[in-house]
């Protein structure tokens, strides 16, 4: 309420000047050329295109031309931005980004042979970043045509760092898929882990270490190699998302060694987390099994009696989950109220990872499509909330337009103007007889200066009555620019608000389906338990029965 | 007691399976091109509400900021290498205007020489004072905070003004130089 007070008053105070001075021409909103660049590079650069677009044509320098085709990008004119960063291609200045971004573009929209194209391109005529995401981008685009040696053949000639650890990654991951033995896969995420230790951003290179030592520990788990698995599995830190399905893995294969104490250790660990995460359900499952292959049935019963509430406890979180999704809509059930408002910043680490809300939103995030569709909708709602808050400049703008009108309609300046000019014209002539009496030079030089002062004053004079004028006129193309606005505004947001409706709708269906695989998942858990209980049961009972009978 | 799963039989007849997934195929391709033409839609709109927003900016920049009165402070970074920027705090007459905390990925971008507008507003003509609060961590791995201190006159006419943040090895003290655009 402050904030729109505040704005009222800036703008009436705001409105009030520009009429003093006669409503800025449109010199008024021009901007140093090279300050422009910078300003511009800076809005692309955080995604707030729409503030510099005016600036399009004040951009000048080498880079104009680069920065003007992402604008066109930004603000959603494709042909136009493909036809300017083709320019600035066979132009000098920045090639390799124009044939990078070409390469981007043809590969979203599917033509493979042309992203290929200005990849190569882009490798040829680029340097550093640019370079390498050339390099990954053909390798990633043989990755996915099924030729991984032409893939490993570019991710070779890549630098060490982040990038070209992602493409052995991925590497890694189609060797997985393909080959009965991982030795491949192992080899590709070995090179992907230290190529990743010299990426410099350390939060980034941290993130994908823990992933690829993750990848490492299970496929070495898969081989029957437990001390390998365990040595990669060790070094996932206990703070990342992939912590509970490093932990649960990491008691499978000390279980697998037939070290079931340090293996129950680390799937109570693994317990702590949210039942969300992958490997949590797994790791209440083997607390049952790490206490009977130690010997203690009753403790086993006990733990996955312990498991049984739990995923029952699960199953009434996701059906309420699902309620929620269907009566509020996905995106705020699920991203918007996982942002926990009263959560301190220096907890927020720590207690993020501990909540059910965002475990199931971190792993929807892992859903096919899910990541797109919640963009539509966050960036459909952005656009809403822009074009509100244009509306309601407007407003204030129009209304305070409205009522200077209303109160300059009845003069009052005109008359300070007589006076002025009155004014003006005895000061002329006193000075025209006091020039008539000068006697000493410096007297002459003095009054010479005065009389420059007051052809200046009676210069601006003139061009102010012109101005007063010509206001009227002004004003009302201002406003009627303002009202035509405000219009144009509700058509958008009416536009904006609809489509919002059909990214909500598939954002829904896919979050649905993805809470129904949750839930088949904790029925299965469930089961699985009941099964280890029954088993259990009837083993205490023929053991009784073998007792009875000696 | 951990025996291995008993595999399951298949409960679909292959022939059916073979329909059902043909039906699954076509369903997908129906989604994705409702998908990608929801997205071009949203392409649309996206370029129409840029376009708009530009022009409500610009009338803003005109009703509310009028030339004669204007000025406008700007930030850029001569070394990237030297600072990272965390935030600036900007206050003018010893008024607070502005305070701005600095993302990743606005520092890349100043440091690949974007320039950032942190405060568009008005001014009487006369001597003002400008105080910039600079919290950042030098690349000596030492945090700063320095408060800089900028007499300026203002005339009629915009005023720009552009302040350069730069730091020096080996102590990497924040200096910041300015520079006048009329």
């Amino acid at each position: 309420m402050n904030g729109r007070m505040s704005l009222f008053l800036r703008t009436s105070i705001g409105v009030m000047a520009a009429m003093l001075a006669g409503v800025a021409a449109p010199v008024a909103t021009a901007m140093d050329n090279s300050l422009a660049t910078g300003v511009v590079r800076f809005a692309l650069d955080t995604g707030e295109a729409s503030s510099v677009v005016g600036l399009a044509m004040k951009l000048e320098g080498e880079s104009a031309d680069y920065l003007q085709a992402r604008l066109m990008l930004a603000s959603g004119q494709h042909d136009k931005a493909r036809a300017g960063f083709e320019g600035v291609f066979n132009g000098a200045s920045h090639r390799g980004e124009a044939a990078l971004a070409l390469a981007e573009m043809a590969q979203e929209e599917g033509d493979l042979t042309g992203a290929e194209n200005w990849y190569q391109q882009a490798r040829r005529t680029g340097y550093g970043e640019v370079v390498q995401k050339a390099l990954l981008g053909l390798a990633e685009l043989a990755r996915i045509q099924g030729k991984t040696d032409a893939a490993g053949q570019y991710l070779a000639r890549m630098e060490d760092g982040y990038w070209a650890a992602v493409g052995y990654m991925n590497l890694a991951a189609d060797f997985a898929r393909d080959d009965l033995d991982s030795s491949r896969a192992l080899v590709s995420l070995r090179v992907a882990m230290a190529m990743a230790a010299k990426d410099t951003d350390t939060s980034r290179s941290r993130a994908l270490l823990d992933q690829l030592n993750l990848r490492a520990g299970y496929l070495a788990l898969g081989s029957e190699d437990y001390a390998k698995a365990i040595d990669f599995l060790e070094k996932v830190s206990l703070e990342s998302y992939h912590t509970p399905q490093a932990l649960y893995l990491h008691g499978l294969a000390l279980s697998s060694k037939g070290n079931h104490r340090a293996a129950m250790q680390s799937w109570h660990r693994a317990k702590k987390f949210p039942l969300a995460f992958p490997g949590v359900s797994d790791a209440w499952i083997g607390m049952g099994r790490g206490y009977d292959l130690s010997g203690y049935p009753g403790q086993a019963g006990e733990s996955w009696l312990a498991a049984n509430a739990a995923y029952e406890g699960e199953r009434v979180t996701l059906g309420k989950l699902s309620e929620r999704i269907t009566a509020e809509g996905a995106y705020k059930a699920l991203v918007q109220d996982a942002r926990s408002e009263d959560i301190q910043w220096f907890l927020a680490d720590n207690r993020t990872l501990t909540q059910p809300r965002m475990a199931y939103l971190l792993r929807f995030m892992e859903e096919p499509g899910a990541q797109v569709a919640v963009r539509r909708v966050a960036r459909l709602d952005e656009m809403v909330a822009t074009l509100d808050a244009s509306k309601n400049n407007l407003e204030v703008f129009i209304q305070a337009l409205e009522g200077f009108m209303a109160s300059a309609g009845s003069g009052g300046v005109a008359p300070q103007t007589a006076g002025l000019e009155q004014q003006q014209s005895d000061l002329e002539s006193r000075l025209n007889g006091l020039v008539e009496q000068a006697a000493t030079p410096a007297q002459v030089t003095e009054l010479r200066q005065l009389k420059q002062s007051l052809a200046g004053a009676g210069r601006r004079m003139g061009a102010l009555n012109e101005q007063i004028l010509q206001r009227p006129e002004r004003l009302e193309k201002v406003l009627d620019e303002a009202r035509a606005m405000r219009d144009a505004t509700k058509d958008l947001r009416y536009k904006a608000l609809s489509l919002r409706e059909q990214a909500a709708r598939k954002l829904d269906a896919l979050a649905l389906a993805f809470v129904k695989k949750q839930t088949q998942h904790m029925t299965h858990a469930l089961d699985k338990t009941e099964q280890q209980i029954a088993h259990l049961y009837e083993y205490l009972a023929l053991e009784n029965l073998g007792e009875g009978a000696q | 007691m951990f025996g291995r799963q008993k595999p399951q039989k298949c409960r679909i007849a292959p022939g059916i399976r073979g329909l059902c997934i043909s039906g699954m195929i076509i369903a997908a391709m129906a989604a994705t091109s409702h998908a990608s033409s929801l997205d071009e839609q949203i392409e649309r709109l996206n370029a129409d509400i840029t376009r708009h927003t530009a022009s409500v900016h610009a009338l803003e920049q005109k009703l509310l900021h009028p030339v004669n009165t204007r000025v406008a402070v700007f930030l850029s970074l001569a070394n990237r290498q030297a600072l990272e920027l965390d935030s600036v705090e900007l206050f003018v007459n010893e008024q607070p205007v502005t305070a701005h905390l600095y993302t990743e990925n606005e520092r890349s971008s100043l440091g690949q020489g974007g320039v950032h507008q942190l405060f568009i507003g008005n001014l009487v003509d006369g001597r003002h004072t400008l105080k910039a609060v600079i919290n950042a961590r030098a690349a000596n791995n030492r945090f700063v905070r320095r408060e800089i201190v900028h007499d300026f006159r203002k005339q009629p006419g915009t005023l720009r003004l552009q302040m350069t943040l730069n730091a020096k090895a080996p102590d990497y003290e924040p200096e910041v130089s300015f520079v006048e655009w009329k």
